[in-house]
């Protein structure tokens, strides 16, 4: 028997104190050998141990496992603690359980037992030890042996409060651990009405559990919105006295408030307007509270109360609603932007990025410009530099945009390394996004490349290089900008190549000037030849044998210059094989072909700029623009385009590769001129082609199409790019109709005479599941008896990475100027997904070619005078008039190119029947080009009215 | 090289810190306390890396000896330099503690100040060493002595000063050697081997030459054909060791001398001679690891009784001559980690159950040569929820018997002194041979 009875445990003093007192760790570990022994003797004895006993050697052994030992006996004795009715002794046993039983161990069929009973004491105090033990372990076990027990003790109402509370907190950590396990269904309301509660610390604890409730189901707890606003109202309007133990210095229950205020987050803006304004008067009162003079000068206290104020200002941004709201939020945050404190600095630039990219405040954030830019080169934390770099990149609009630019750019000198890389991006996007004047842009990335040279990627670069192609009004004074950049003793190898691109293609511009002769500029570029990375030399390399065809008077030095050890017998295989070719080239090949192979670079395909792609990889919850936030723009892989459309291969790279240079560089180095990006063809646009197929992210540089892509959805409803995408189906029948980050859809068509069927290919880009898919068609005005439609179903569900087939049956019952629309929904991560396309059904589809002679020909041709019966068109060509492509577009329609019949060799004509259900239409075609204005006339005949019109206007868009 | 040499309490307080190279900074003294001394698990690696610089331990009992550096050094080196170093202390002010090492803390500066410079490891002969670095009060020195130092520094028998002089000529030979074995249940030798020294205490005058002959196969094998006397001696010698009396001859596998033996004659005629340091020295080193008489055997056995129970009975058999004497006999049995009870029973000596060590330990204080002793014991068992199978580690045993287990003998230790008149005979020589055991483990 012990002598000392009562919580003393003098044993395990004793014993702490002889471990404390060890001179070595090997002292310590024989000590505890012989405790250890001691205890298993003591547990082994047939003599029965009281509690005091247990509870000691309990201890003990917890004591030893804390110290880093293993335990592997005594879990059985602290169980039987369990059962113990005194309060020290079950509290060691449930101790020890929560700290050495896991969660897979035997015992705990019995410790949940244990629990049970404990749960169903009247002792307030036993439940909560229970209560605590749970908390603590969390298992999956426990949630479902308890998954009735604790709910049931959370809304009874003769629970105590303080268990209550603990019940609440359990239940939370519950959920968190094992979230399917735990019904909610029936306690729903209960749980809602506990906002309602007397006790303010029951409301705090249930505040969390109904947050954590909500995110999983927000429509079931839709209820605790206005119970959530009117308890908000409650706290925002008492004064500090009311609520005396709940309020942390003068700042009444700021906790909760803070817990409401993220709660309310988690829905739209309140629908009743009773309850929405009595939100909004509570958001007015935080924010006059936060005007009023501080009532203590404790940290304390401005923390609570700002930490309050910043919540309401994040709720405010939620809705997004109430412009007066938002306004004031602004202003609030204006007035921290010059706070003493840095964290409060830094909240409010980071707030203030959210409130720039709505409509209301916007112009309100514009004003802080001053104050932003300021804090940009004074704040001395980087992080906060940070927050503003940020903030300034989504204020920017088309008015500020030349000075914000200014002063990053003029920061970037000294801005720190770790964050120089983004804002070079930044820069190089605001530039492009808000240039009016294409010398501006062309300045700013040149300066930057000067600045911060490591920083600019690649994206950057070549964003500048496809401006400078696709924009005539840049393309000398670019040169002449590089020219005179390159001059300086020191460049970078960025700008190496910059330079040595725009020159190679525009050089010309400048040659007249004597500074800048070719004998100059050539020098120039090769002084920096030496100095370069091999990828570089390839590039310029390129720009060489561009100066040869630029400039034949240099031909001999240029040649060489290739001829050189140096270069002919680089150890580098790729300059190596480069300058022999090259040299090769130059020396055999006629100036024509020499002009044909080294023509001008087409103008690239619009496409969304890379570098906001690479923005948004590196930061992809950063990029505050509301337009992409919004919608999903279509990114269509270039690789992926060209592989899918190979019989559009570009003729300027079929010359190259017979038998000549830079076929090989063209298909691997990235670098590499010709390959740079999709090459696309100088003669004319391809079938295949991505021109004008992209809506770029920024209207304002879309030289071919200007249509307005701001919102995803465009004429009629269509997914952005739906229309561009259409038209190059007209003269084709397989291929990729639309991409974007999560989906694409490929069409494959077949049609024999009247009747046509077309597949449908849905594949999931992503790693996740695509729920709720479906497909819907639609047939808009008199379409629906023109064309008749039948759809196979296609199922709920797309794996990821998987694709789904989905067929059509169409056949033509009489002529029709729409195509059918393509409803898709799904639900992706949450969020319902909408793409409307065009589906490339069109009226040439159903047409198949027809053969004559001369006579036969004029003589259906005159017997089809009647103005019904023709449809004329004069234009302007879209794309450089060659021979080859046009024929080739003009078999993709489906009729026949007949030769010998036109007096004229350069003119088409065409015979085709077009097959209905009803009829069978003869389609005559005469298209006349004119090289030297670049314009068509077309000419078609149809025997039935309306038909001719129709094909014509189809026939036009491709031309 | 050494960058720096630094010497804890067991509490990871640094004693002594001597940096002898600026690649060290002052945090490499609580990397070493950080990452070693206070380690969550034992460090049992004595080289530790810690952010590109090695740390070399060893630990006397409470004291913790590292050498740092930044280079690549050779670590046996270094190891042998430690070892030299608590030598050296423990020649000047004895067991190397806490205590001892506070007291003396500006002699132990001026002794690394000498033994080491810029790292290079310095002449550590505790007998030299003693001539310039006293604990005494510094005599100033004439000018004849400071040149002698010098000399003797610099020269070339730095180990000896000249002008000793004894009344008699005397000198003790001490044959250590001990025995490690592993050995498996059913009695098969799994590994063994002997690590043997010679210690010498010389107390003689002038500049005496010494020649030492022993029964290696070797020197005897080379020697055979120019001298049949020497191999008929060797033959004859009437051993004292109780086992391997018929051999003459032992292999030695490796051994390594005291920088006095001259290397060169070793090598052409297969000799050792060698100018003895004054008083006490380590002459030779070697290893063996055939033919080794093994003094004891141990036979277990091990029965679980279910799984509350475990029976054991240990016999120790001893296996040397009966007319000699083993001393301090210990058998050290392992118990599991769940023992809550232990009952022995033995017929000599005494048993007892250690808990803090996890072990039965059974100590005989005197045992003579083919005697069998038994031991027999109950352990209790405790049920646990560790599904681990006890590991069972080996039965080890220490003792002490008064000959070689390798059969090392020493054949004859000449002394020749040209220039003093006494010879070979006049000189009084002592000789003693110690087995001990190292780690001699039985598995059961």
């Amino acid at each position: 028997m012990p002598t000392v009875k009562g919580d003393g445990m003098r044993g395990l003093a004793v014993f702490i104190s002889d471990i404390r007192n060890c001179k070595s760790k090997e002292a310590e570990i024989k000590r505890i050998n012989k405790e250890l022994a001691n205890i298993r003797s003591k547990f082994k004895g047939d003599k029965t141990l009281d509690g005091y006993q247990k509870k000691k050697y309990v201890c003990k052994l917890l004591f030893i496992f804390l110290l880093g030992h293993d335990i592997d006996f005594g879990h059985m004795e602290a169980v039987n603690l369990l059962s113990s009715n005194k309060y020290t002794e079950k509290q060691i046993g449930y101790l020890f359980i929560s700290v050495l039983i896991g969660a897979n161990n035997d015992l705990m069929k019995l410790v949940i037992q244990a629990i049970r009973n404990d749960l169903a004491s009247r002792n307030p105090v036993h439940i909560t030890l229970a209560l605590q033990c749970v908390a603590n372990i969390g298992s999956r076990e426990m949630a479902e042996g308890l998954s009735v027990d604790i709910p049931k003790l959370l809304v009874s109402g003769d629970t105590i409060d303080s268990v209550k509370q603990s019940a609440a907190l359990t239940l939370l950590r519950l959920l968190r651990s094992s979230p399917d396990i735990i019904p909610m269904g029936e306690w729903t309301s209960r749980i809602i009405h506990l906002l309602n509660d007397q006790h303010m610390g029951v409301v705090t604890a249930a505040a969390s559990l109904i947050e954590n409730l909500v995110k999983k189901n927000p429509e079931e707890y839709k209820g605790c919105v206005s119970l959530a606003v009117s308890r908000l109202s409650r706290i925002v309007t008492s004064s500090y006295t009311d609520l005396q133990d709940y309020t942390y210095y003068f700042v009444p229950a700021p906790w909760l408030s803070v817990k409401l205020l993220r709660l309310l987050q988690n829905y739209p803006p309140p629908e009743d307007p009773a309850v929405k304004t009595r939100l909004t008067e509570c958001l007015e009162t935080i924010l006059n509270k936060a005007q009023e003079p501080p009532k203590s000068k404790k940290v304390q206290h401005s923390n609570a109360k700002n930490a309050v104020l910043f919540e309401a200002i994040n709720l405010i941004i939620h809705m997004d609603s109430d412009p007066n709201l938002l306004v004031r939020a602004c202003n609030q945050l204006g007035q921290f932007l010059q706070h003493r404190e840095t964290n409060l600095r830094y909240l409010a630039l980071e707030s203030m990025c959210l409130l720039a990219t709505s409509e209301f405040s916007h112009e309100a954030v514009k004003k802080h410009q001053e104050t932003v830019i300021t804090a940009l080169k004074t704040e001395r934390d980087v992080s906060v530099r940070q927050r503003a770099v940020d903030l300034l990149y989504a204020m920017c609009d088309r008015t500020n945009a030349e000075e914000i630019v200014g002063e990053m750019l003029e920061y970037l000198e000294s801005a720190d390394y770790s964050i120089r890389e983004e804002m070079v991006l930044k820069v190089a996007i605001l530039a492009e996004k808000y240039a009016v004047d294409y010398t501006w842009y062309v300045d700013v990335i040149l300066n930057l490349i000067r600045i911060a040279g490591d920083y600019v990627s690649e994206e950057v670069w070549y964003r500048v290089i496809q401006i400078v192609i696709n924009r005539d009004d840049v393309q000398g004074y670019a040169a002449k900008t590089v020219f005179e950049a390159l001059q300086a003793p020191a460049c970078h190898e960025n700008m190496v190549k910059v330079g040595g691109y725009i020159m190679g293609e525009f050089g010309n511009l400048i040659a007249g000037d004597p500074r800048s002769s070719p004998l100059v500029q050539f020098q120039l570029l090769h002084s920096k030849y030496h100095l370069c990375s091999p990828a570089t030399r390839g590039l310029l390399l390129s720009t060489y044998i561009k100066f040869i065809n630029l400039f034949p008077e240099i031909k001999h030095t240029i040649q060489d210059v290739l001829k050189s050890d140096n270069n002919m017998r680089n150890s580098d295989v790729e300059l190596q094989q480069r300058s022999i070719e090259y040299l090769q080239l130059s020396s055999i090949a006629t100036a024509d072909v020499l002009a044909t192979v080294l023509e001008e670079m087409p103008p690239f395909p619009e496409r969304e700029s890379s570098i906001l792609a690479k923005l948004k990889k590196k930061k992809p919850n950063s990029v505050p623009d509301g337009s992409e936030q919004k919608d999903q723009m279509p990114k269509l892989p270039t690789a992926q385009m060209s592989n899918s459309s190979d019989s559009a291969q570009p003729t300027s790279i079929n010359l190259m590769s017979q038998g000549s240079p830079a076929a090989s560089g063209a298909a691997s180095a990235s670098v590499d001129l010709l390959g740079l990006g999709t090459p696309t063809q100088t003669t004319a646009p391809p079938v295949g082609g991505g021109d004008g197929f992209l809506v770029d992210m920024f209207d304002t540089l879309t030289t071919s199409s200007p249509a307005p892509a701001t919102n995803g959805m465009d004429l009629g409803g269509l997914t952005g790019g739906a229309e561009e995408a259409f038209k190059k189906f007209i003269c084709k029948n397989n291929g990729v109709l639309f991409e974007n980050d999560l989906l694409q859809i490929g069409v494959k068509s077949e049609y024999r005479e009247d009747l046509g069927r077309v597949w449908v290919f849905y594949g999931n880009k992503t790693s996740f599941q695509l729920n709720a898919f479906c497909v819907d068609i639609s047939t808009p005005g008199d379409l629906a008896t023109s064309l008749s439609v039948q759809q196979k179903p296609v199922g709920g569900e797309v794996e990821a990475g998987a694709q789904v087939k989905q067929q059509f049956n169409m056949a033509c019952v009489q002529e029709f100027t729409d195509a059918p629309i393509l409803n898709i929904q799904f639900m992706y991560s949450g969020a319902q997904q909408k793409i409307n396309l065009k589906l490339p059904v069109v009226l040439s589809k159903y047409i198949t070619p027809a053969e004559m002679d001369s006579g036969n020909f004029f003589g259906r041709w005159k017997a089809l005078s009647n103005p019904s019966q023709e449809s004329q068109q004069i234009f302007k060509a879209s794309a450089p008039i060659d021979i080859e492509t046009t024929k080739s577009k003009l078999l993709g329609f489906n009729v026949s190119v007949l030769d010998n019949i036109d007096p004229n060799p350069e003119n088409f004509v065409s015979a085709g029947v077009l097959h209905t259900r009803n009829q069978q239409v003869g389609i005559l075609v005469r298209l006349e080009p004119n090289k030297q204005a670049q314009m068509y006339r077309l000419t078609v005949r149809a025997s039935r009215d309306r038909v001719a019109k129709i094909l014509c206007d189809l026939l036009q868009s491709q031309l | 090289m050494i960058g720096g040499l630094f010497i804890y309490n067991h509490k990871g307080e640094v004693l002594i810190s001597r940096v002898y190279r600026d690649d060290i900074g002052r945090n490499a003294v609580d990397a070493f306390r950080v990452n070693v001394i206070h380690a969550r698990q034992q460090v049992r690696s004595p080289v530790t890396n810690i952010a590109r610089t090695s740390f070399f331990h060893i630990k006397r009992s409470n004291i913790w000896l590292a050498a740092v550096t930044k280079q690549n050094v050779n670590a046996a080196m270094v190891f042998e330099f430690l070892h030299k170093m608590t030598d050296v202390m423990a020649a000047y002010f004895g067991k190397v503690t806490e205590e001892n090492i506070k007291n003396n803390f500006v002699l132990i500066y001026e002794i690394l100040d000498e033994i080491l410079d810029f790292g290079y490891p310095q002449n550590t002969d505790t007998g030299i060493l003693k001539t310039f670095i006293t604990q005494q009060g510094v005599k100033s020195q004439t000018k004849e002595e400071t040149s002698q130092i010098t000399s003797q520094v610099t020269g070339q028998i730095g180990w000896r000063r000249e002008g000793i002089k004894y009344r008699r000529n005397e000198l003790f030979l001490d044959v250590l050697e001990s025995v490690n074995l592993l050995m498996s249940p059913q009695g098969q030798v799994l590994s063994a081997h002997v690590a043997g020294r010679i210690v010498m205490k010389s107390y003689l005058s002038g500049m005496p030459e010494c020649k030492f002959g022993i029964n290696d196969k070797v020197l005897m094998e080379s020697k055979g054909g120019k001298s049949g006397q020497d191999e008929g001696r060797g033959g004859y010698v009437k051993s004292t060791s109780g086992a391997s009396s018929t051999k003459t001859s032992i292999a030695i596998d490796d051994c390594q001398f005291h920088q006095c033996v001259k290397l060169s004659k070793f090598e052409t005629e297969h000799s050792i001679s060698f100018i003895p340091p004054d008083g006490e020295f380590e002459l030779m080193r070697y290893r063996t690891t055939k033919d080794i008489s093994l003094p004891f055997r141990i036979i277990p056995l091990v029965r679980e009784v279910g799984r509350q129970k475990m029976e054991v009975k240990i016999v120790v058999k001893s296996n040397f001559k009966p007319s000699l004497l083993a001393q301090k006999v210990e058998v050290r049995i392992p118990t599991p980690l769940n023992t809550s009870g232990v009952q022995v029973i033995c017929m000599k000596g005494k048993a007892k159950y250690k808990a803090s060590e996890n072990a039965i330990v059974w100590k005989i204080k005197r045992m003579g040569g083919m005697k069998e002793c038994q031991l027999s014991a109950e352990i209790e068992l405790l049920n646990t929820n560790d599904k681990r199978k006890w590991t069972r580690p080996p039965i080890s045993m220490n003792f002490e018997v008064p000959f070689a287990p390798s059969g090392f003998k020493v054949r004859y230790l000449k002394v020749f002194e040209p220039k003093l008149n006494y010879s070979d005979h006049d000189v009084i020589k002592w000789v003693r041979y110690i087995g001990r055991s190292g780690l001699y483990e039985t598995r059961c």
